[in-house]
């Protein structure tokens, strides 16, 4: 099995107000990834909401147990981590 | 003898040329340097500034500027005014004194070039002058900033600002070596002296000037008055060199004062927008940076072009939608990246700040309160850590600033929706449309690596928050902070807050 690899990201989170940069690797799984990107801004710019977090490549949401190599997300693509409220009662 | 009348002899003199003789044209003035395109060369015959001045007049009248500029000064050198002036308002002295002194002495170079390769004497004559001008405004401001070093530091950054990796000198830098250093000189006149000096510079020295009038900075007002009067006596090569290459070469005409006025757009977004809507203390607020934009750009600049049978540019919606949000954003990108600054950025988020945000800014509080009111709350419940950066803004490809402008969508809400594109197998963003298109066209012309680019090729170690702060010449005695956390945090105090990360030691 190869080395993971570094991925870094162009990613923002929710509603927060900026892109920024995260780095990954090829053997993060989605929600390792949600993870990242959420470290810098939940909590610190957008208010935590309790709901499982999801990433968003290409128009896709992808499950969270998917890694970024397997998903063919490649170094400096965007992803976007959002609120899934699917199960949330309304 | 007496001497003559200035209107007597003026005609005579003010356009003479060479006859060439041992060199031929091309090697007089090679396109590469004067850029005629497809304008003729007898055209520029006809190119002719409307405010006409001699030698003598520009000695004289510069020497009355200078005299009274430096009484000013040391008048006020005597007195206690600089230690009463709101951090706020420094702040914006700061901004300006790193961001203007030495990008003034680019622009000397970008006259000096069009005084050498201009296609008319009448246009090397007047762009002398300029580079005179120009010259002097990097004397006086750096001279200025330079007398408060001694009272702070950060002072210091008028001199040093431009030269260092800064992120925000080099995206000034990807701007000016873009329209002044590396263009031809009709490109640079339709860039600087028209799209940059006739419409933007006025957001900073007049706008700016009421500011610092109100706020009691007379010094600041005074330098920058007095600048501005030879802005507007050499922009003037902005407009007869438009009035030349519009008969001949509209397409192009249109394309370089597009992209001139983008550029300009973008860095003042950067610094004066916060400057005039955040730093300057509201009671003294003449103006808001849209207003002033309406006024003073948007409509000058509209009917500058269109008396000359251009039009709007392709991206004027997103520009002038752009005025509600792109310096909100940009403020609070370099409040959050404060380390990385040479001023000392305050929030302005108070209960009366906002009042004033959300009558300018109708759509303010839904776009940029709800960020606040987080960072707000963690401040009051002692977490002021988890407001420091940890990692960087992702920068645009094209104008070096984060990619920070939100959009909104059919349903109302408003998000940032990442602009890219594929070239050459890699993924490059952007801030914009605008910035995305300029970049397509101009791809094989692109001079800076964005400080992200430099990053990731590992020109920045080691690669942490100490190691970029290092590379930006980032030391802790400059390093920027909010000057008073209190002032725009203690009207929110005792209230509920969910949803706060705890970081070190908050409790």
């Amino acid at each position: 099995m190869s080395e993971p690899q570094l991925v870094p990201l162009n990613a923002i989170f929710s509603t927060d107000f900026v892109e920024i940069l995260v780095p990954v690797t090829t053997a993060n799984t989605m929600d390792e990834v949600a993870a990242a990107v959420a470290h810098h801004s939940e909590g610190r710019r957008v208010r935590a909401l309790p709901y499982p977090k999801v990433v968003v490549h290409n128009g896709r949401a992808l499950p969270g147990d998917l890694t970024v190599g397997d998903a063919g997300i490649q170094p400096l693509d965007h992803v976007a981590v959002e609120y899934d409220t699917t199960g949330a009662s309304s | 003898m007496t001497l003559l009348k200035r209107e007597e002899w003026q005609d005579f003199v003010r356009d003479v040329d060479w006859t060439l003789s041992y060199v031929d044209e091309e090697a007089a003035f090679p396109e590469w340097f004067s850029g005629t395109g497809k304008v003729p060369r007898e055209a520029w015959l006809k190119w002719e500034e409307d405010y006409k001045v001699s030698y003598q007049e520009y000695v004289y009248t510069q020497r009355e500027k200078e005299t009274s500029t430096y009484a000013v000064k040391a008048a006020l050198s005597r007195s206690t005014t600089f230690d009463h002036l709101d951090e706020g308002w420094k702040s914006s002295t700061k901004m300006h004194f790193g961001g203007v002194a030495q990008v003034e002495y680019t622009a000397v170079l970008a006259e000096l070039k069009m005084a050498r390769f201009g296609l008319n004497g009448a246009w090397r004559n007047m762009a002398t002058f300029g580079q005179l001008d120009e010259l002097r405004h990097n004397a006086l401001t750096t001279y200025f900033g330079h007398e408060f070093v001694v009272k702070d530091p950060q002072y210091d950054w008028t001199q040093k600002a431009y030269t260092t990796n800064d992120w925000v000198p080099i995206s000034l830098r990807t701007l000016f070596d873009g329209i002044m250093t590396t263009s031809n000189v009709v490109d640079c006149a339709l860039q600087v002296p028209l799209a940059f000096e006739t419409g933007f510079t006025n957001l900073q020295f007049v706008a700016l000037s009421a500011d610092a009038l109100e706020s009691g900075d007379i010094n600041f007002a005074n330098m920058i008055s007095s600048i501005q009067t030879d802005e507007a006596r050499h922009s003037q090569q902005g407009v007869a060199t438009l009035e030349i290459l519009v008969e001949h070469d509209p397409v192009r005409a249109q394309w370089v004062i597009d992209k001139g006025f983008w550029g300009s757009a973008r860095a003042f977004a950067a610094l004066t927008g916060p400057s005039m809507d955040y730093y300057t203390p509201v009671e003294h607020r003449k103006q808001s940076y849209r207003e002033f934009m309406e006024e003073w750009i948007v409509d000058q600049f509209v009917r500058t072009i269109e008396d000359y049978g251009l039009k709007k540019p392709w991206f004027w919606d997103e520009f002038m939608r752009g005025l509600d949000t792109w310096h909100h954003s940009l403020h609070m990108g370099m409040w959050w990246w404060r380390p990385t600054l040479w001023w000392k950025p305050k929030a302005g988020v108070s209960k009366d700040e906002r009042d004033w945000l959300r009558e300018k800014y109708p759509n303010w509080e839904t776009v940029y309160g709800d960020k606040w009111d987080v960072i707000i709350d963690n401040i009051n419940n002692n977490n002021v850590e988890a407001t420091l950066p940890e990692t960087l803004p992702y920068l645009c490809s094209t104008c070096h600033l984060p990619c920070c402008n939100p959009t909104q969508s059919r349903d109302g809400s408003w998000r940032i929706r990442n602009k890219s594109l594929s070239y050459s197998g890699r993924t490059y963003h952007f801030c914009s449309n605008g910035c995305r298109q300029i970049w397509w066209k101009d791809r094989d012309n692109v001079n800076h690596q964005t400080l992200v680019d430099r990053f990731l090729a590992g020109a920045i170690q080691p690669m942490t928050v100490e190691g970029i702060l290092g590379y930006m010449g980032m030391t802790p005695e400059v390093m920027g902070d909010d000057p008073d956390y209190t002032a725009w945090t203690k009207d929110y105090v005792g209230r509920e807050a969910t949803g706060l990360v705890q970081v070190g030691g908050a409790s």
